[in-house]
C-alpha cells in the first residue's frame, strides 16, 4: 500500500520504574500499522500492555525504544509539538466520567476547546457538534447540572467533552465498562457513526469480544506486551486455539458456530456478526427440519 | 449534622486523611502562586472541609494526619520538629468548624468561605508562632512570611473549600446558572 | 510547579508511603506497641534537646538503629538529601541576619548587621544535627514496621484514653482507611492528570499575580479527586453498615501482640537516652 499509515508504531518497548527492583516490563517489542478511518480494536489479558500502549499515543508517554509516529509527527522527537499532536489524538480513558469537574454540562465539553484558545462561537460549534454526536440534544442539556444525569449520559458528556477537540483518530480505553446494556449498544452505535460517518480514525481496547465483534475493522491481540495474533476479526477469532492458549476468550457466536462445527454441521465458523450467525443457525435447523 | 461517632465520620475522615497525605507527597497540593515560598499549599484544605462538613473531631484527626505525614516527609528542618509539623495543624478543622458553625445561620455560603479562610490563617499563623517560640525564625521574618504566603494561601483556601463544599452540599442548585457558551453570540 | 507535558506522569507511581524493607532483624521484630512508645519518646528528648553533646549521642544512635536493623543507611541518606540546600540556606540566613533569635553568648564576629555569636552558630549546628537524627529515626521506623502494626500499635498506645471517652478504636479506623486509600487516590489522580492533559490542561497559566486563575487551573483535577474520594467514602460506609458495623461497640481483634522481655529492655534503654539527653548537664 502506497498510503501513509496514520498511525504507525515499530517495536515499541516500555519498562516501568526501570532500574529498581519493581522493575516491570509493560511492553516488549510492539508494532501496529493503522490508516486513515480504520476502526481497530486492541485485545489481550490484563497486564498484556493495552493501557500502556494507547498512552503513547497522544503522547502522555514517550517511546523508551522503538518509535511511534502519528500522522508524520514522531513522538521520539523532543521538539515535537505537543499540544498539536494532542489535538489530533483524542484519548478516552477507563471510566470518562470521573473527569466531569464543571457544574454544567456545557461548560465541561467547552473546556479542551477552550484551553486551545479558540473564539467562543467555534467552541459553541464544536460543543454543538459534539454533543449531538453522542445523542444529546445542545439545546436541552447544555445548560443542566452534570451531577444529575445517569451513568451512561455522564459517559456521553465526557466522550463529547473528548471529540470537541475534534480529533483525527479517537483512542477508546474499555469505552463500554460499566454501562448498562442499554447504554452501551447505544454507545456502541455511536462509536460506529463516528468512524462510518466522520471519518474518525477508532482505536479503542476492549474486553469484550462481542462489541470487537461488532465494531472492529481489523484486530491486534497483545500478549505479555508482544504481538500475538492480527488481522481482521474472522482472520483472529479463526486461531482460537492461540486465543484460548492466551486465555482471550472469542465471541459467543464464534463459540457457539465453532461447536457446531465440530459436531458435523454445515456451517461458516468465522460468520461471527449477530445476524450472521443466526442466519446460519436458521439455515441448519431449516435443514434439520426437512 | 449527626451527634456522635457515625461510620460515615469515620470514613470521611479516613478518605480527606487519604487525600491529605496525597497532597503532601506529590506537586498537587502546591499551587503557583506568588508567595514567598513559590507557591501557596492546600495541604490543609482537606482538614478545613473535614471539619465544616462532619465537626470538630473529623477536622481535627485529618490536622492530625496531614501533621504526621508532613513531619515524617518533611525536607525543610523546620517541620522536622514535630512541635511545628503536628501541633499546629490540629487545629485548622477546628477553628474552621467554628467559624462555620458561627456564620452558618447568616448565610452558608459566606459560612464556608469564612471557614476556609480561618483554617488557613490559623495553619500559617500557629506554625510561625511555634517556630518563633522554638528559635527557627526571627519574630520580624515571621511577620513577612504571615503577610507574603499567609495571604495569598488563605485566599486560595477559600476559592477551593467554596468549590468543594458548595458543590458537596448542592447549594448552588436552583441558581439556574447557564452555561458559558450559552446565549447569543 | 512544572508545566503538565508528558513527562511526569508516572511520579504517583512511585509514591513510597508505608514502604517496608524486611530484613527479620530485632528492630523488625519488635512489639509494635513499644516500637511506636519509644520512637516518640526519642523524637520528642530530640526535639527538645539544645547541646552539642545530646545531639552528637541521638545522632550516633540514630546511625546505630539502621545498623542493628540492616536497613541500608542510604534510605535515610536519600531522605536528607534533597534537604542539604535547605539547611545551608537557613544557616546562612540565620547567622548572618537573624541573630536578633539567638543573641546570647559570646560575640564572634560583629561587622555591620552581621553580628554572630556562639549562640547563633549552636541554633544552627543543632536544627541541622537534629533534622538529620530525626530523619534517620522515622526512616528507621517506618522502614521497619508494616502499616498495620503502625496502626495496631497506635491503637493499644491510645486506650488508656479511652477512660477520658477518646474513641481510641475509631481513631485507628480512620488511621487505616486513610493509609489503605492514598495508592488508591495516588492511580486515581495519576489518571486524572493525564485525562485532563489529554483534553489541554496546564497548570500555572495566566500572570503571576492572578490568584484565582491560578487556583482555577487545578480544578480539573482536584474536584474530581474529591468527588471520587466522596464516592468511595459512600460506599465504603454503606458497606461497613451493611456488615453491622456500630462505632463504638466492643470488638474482638484478630491480632495480639505480646512484649517479650527483650522490648522491655528496648524501652528501658529509650527511656534512660531521652534522660540523658533531656537533663545530663553536657559541657557543651
Amino acid at each position: 500500500m502506497t498510503e501513509q499509515p496514520i498511525l504507525e508504531v515499530k517495536h515499541l518497548q516500555h519498562i516501568y520504574m526501570k532500574g529498581t527492583p519493581l522493575e516491570h516490563h509493560a511492553l516488549s517489542g510492539v508494532s501496529l500499522k493503522i490508516n486513515k478511518g480504520e476502526c481497530i480494536a486492541v485485545i489481550g489479558h490484563t497486564g498484556s500492555g493495552k493501557s500502556t500502549l494507547i498512552q503513547h499515543v497522544n503522547g502522555l508517554m514517550r517511546p523508551q525504544s522503538g518509535e511511534v509516529v502519528v500522522d508524520g509527527m514522531n513522538l521520539s522527537d523532543p521538539k515535537l509539538d505537543i499540544r498539536l499532536l494532542r489535538r489530533k489524538v483524542g484519548l478516552v480513558f477507563q471510566n470518562p466520567e470521573d473527569q466531569i469537574f464543571e457544574k454544567i454540562i456545557g461548560d465541561d465539553i467547552a473546556y479542551g476547546p477552550f484551553k486551545m484558545g479558540l473564539p467562543i462561537k467555534e467552541v459553541r460549534d464544536r460543543v454543538k457538534w459534539a454533543m449531538e454526536v453522542v445523542g444529546l440534544s445542545f439545546d436541552e442539556m447544555k445548560d443542566r447540572a452534570t451531577y444529575a444525569l445517569s451513568g451512561g449520559q455522564k459517559r456521553k458528556v465526557a466522550l463529547a467533552g473528548v471529540l470537541a477537540l475534534r480529533p483525527d483518530i479517537l483512542v477508546l480505553d474499555e469505552p463500554t465498562a460499566g454501562l448498562d446494556p442499554r447504554s452501551r449498544n447505544e454507545l456502541l452505535e455511536k462509536l460506529k457513526t463516528l468512524n462510518e460517518q466522520e471519518k474518525i480514525t477508532i482505536i479503542f481496547v476492549s474486553h469484550n469480544m462481542e462489541e470487537v465483534a461488532y465494531l472492529a475493522g481489523r484486530i491486534y491481540v497483545l500478549a505479555d506486551g508482544r504481538n500475538l495474533v492480527e488481522g481482521t476479526p474472522e482472520e483472529v477469532f479463526g486461531e482460537a486455539d492461540t486465543l484460548k492458549k492466551h486465555h482471550i476468550g472469542a465471541p459467543d457466536t464464534v463459540e457457539i458456530l465453532g461447536q457446531l462445527k465440530a459436531k458435523g454441521f454445515a456451517v461458516r465458523p468465522n460468520a461471527y456478526q449477530l445476524e450472521e450467525a443466526a442466519k446460519e443457525i436458521i439455515a441448519v435447523l431449516r435443514q434439520d427440519g426437512r | 449534622m449527626e451527634k456522635g461517632l457515625t461510620t460515615r465520620k469515620i470514613v470521611t475522615a479516613g478518605v480527606l486523611g487519604a487525600i491529605a497525605i496525597l497532597l503532601g507527597v506529590t506537586r498537587l497540593g502546591f499551587i503557583p502562586v506568588p508567595t514567598a515560598a513559590g507557591n501557596a499549599t492546600i495541604m490543609h484544605v482537606p482538614a478545613i472541609i473535614g471539619g465544616v462538613m462532619q465537626g470538630p473531631f473529623v477536622g481535627l484527626v485529618i490536622g492530625l494526619i496531614f501533621g504526621v505525614s508532613s513531619f515524617l516527609d518533611a525536607t525543610i528542618p523546620l517541620f522536622k520538629d514535630p512541635l511545628v509539623a503536628i501541633v499546629p495543624r490540629l487545629f485548622i478543622g477546628v477553628t474552621a468548624y467554628l467559624a462555620y458553625r458561627s456564620l452558618k445561620g447568616v448565610n452558608e455560603i459566606t459560612a464556608i468561605g469564612v471557614a476556609g479562610f480561618i483554617g488557613a490563617i490559623t495553619n500559617t499563623l500557629l506554625v510561625l508562632l511555634i517556630a518563633v517560640i522554638r528559635g527557627y525564625i526571627a519574630p520580624g521574618v515571621a511577620v513577612t512570611i504571615a503577610l507574603t504566603n499567609g495571604i495569598p494561601e488563605a485566599i486560595v483556601s477559600v476559592i477551593i473549600t467554596l468549590a468543594i463544599v458548595v458543590a458537596w452540599k448542592k447549594l448552588d442548585h436552583g441558581t439556574n446558572k447557564k452555561s458559558k457558551i450559552s446565549g447569543e453570540l | 510547579m512544572k508545566k503538565i507535558a508528558g513527562f511526569e506522569f508516572e511520579l504517583t507511581r512511585n509514591i513510597t508511603i508505608g514502604q517496608y524493607v524486611p530484613t527479620g532483624s530485632i528492630i523488625h521484630r519488635m512489639d509494635p506497641r513499644i516500637k511506636l512508645a519509644s520512637f516518640t519518646l526519642l523524637v520528642i528528648s530530640m526535639a527538645v534537646c539544645a547541646t552539642y553533646g545530646g545531639n552528637l549521642l541521638a545522632l550516633v544512635l540514630s546511625c546505630l538503629l539502621f545498623y542493628v536493623s540492616r536497613i541500608p543507611i542510604s534510605y535515610g541518606l536519600s531522605g536528607v538529601k534533597p534537604a542539604i540546600p535547605f539547611i545551608l540556606i537557613l544557616a546562612i540566613l540565620q547567622l548572618l541576619f537573624y541573630s536578633e533569635v539567638a543573641s546570647g553568648g559570646k560575640v564572634l564576629l560583629n561587622y555591620g548587621f552581621i553580628h554572630i555569636t556562639t549562640d547563633s552558630i549552636r541554633l544552627v549546628v543543632v536544627s541541622a544535627l537534629r533534622f538529620v537524627e530525626i530523619i534517620f529515626l522515622s526512616s528507621v521506623l517506618t522502614l521497619s514496621t508494616s502499616t498495620t502494626q503502625i496502626t495496631h500499635g497506635i491503637e493499644s498506645l491510645l486506650r488508656p484514653l479511652r477512660t477520658v471517652k477518646f474513641p481510641v478504636h475509631e481513631f485507628a479506623l480512620i488511621i487505616t482507611i486513610a493509609l489503605r486509600f492514598v495508592p488508591t487516590f495516588a492511580l486515581e489522580m495519576e489518571k486524572m492528570m493525564k485525562a485532563q492533559a489529554s483534553r489541554g490542561a496546564e497548570f500555572g497559566t495566566g500572570a503571576w499575580w492572578r490568584i484565582v486563575q491560578r487556583t482555577k487551573d487545578v480544578f480539573p483535577i482536584i474536584i474530581p479527586l474529591f468527588n471520587v474520594a466522596m464516592s468511595r467514602a459512600e460506599d465504603l460506609v454503606l458497606a461497613m453498615e451493611s456488615r453491622c458495623y456500630v462505632p463504638g461497640s466492643q470488638r474482638s481483634v484478630s491480632k495480639k501482640y505480646k512484649a517479650y522481655r527483650t522490648d522491655y529492655a528496648a524501652l528501658i534503654f529509650c527511656i534512660v537516652f531521652a534522660i540523658v539527653l533531656l537533663a545530663f548537664p553536657f559541657p557543651y
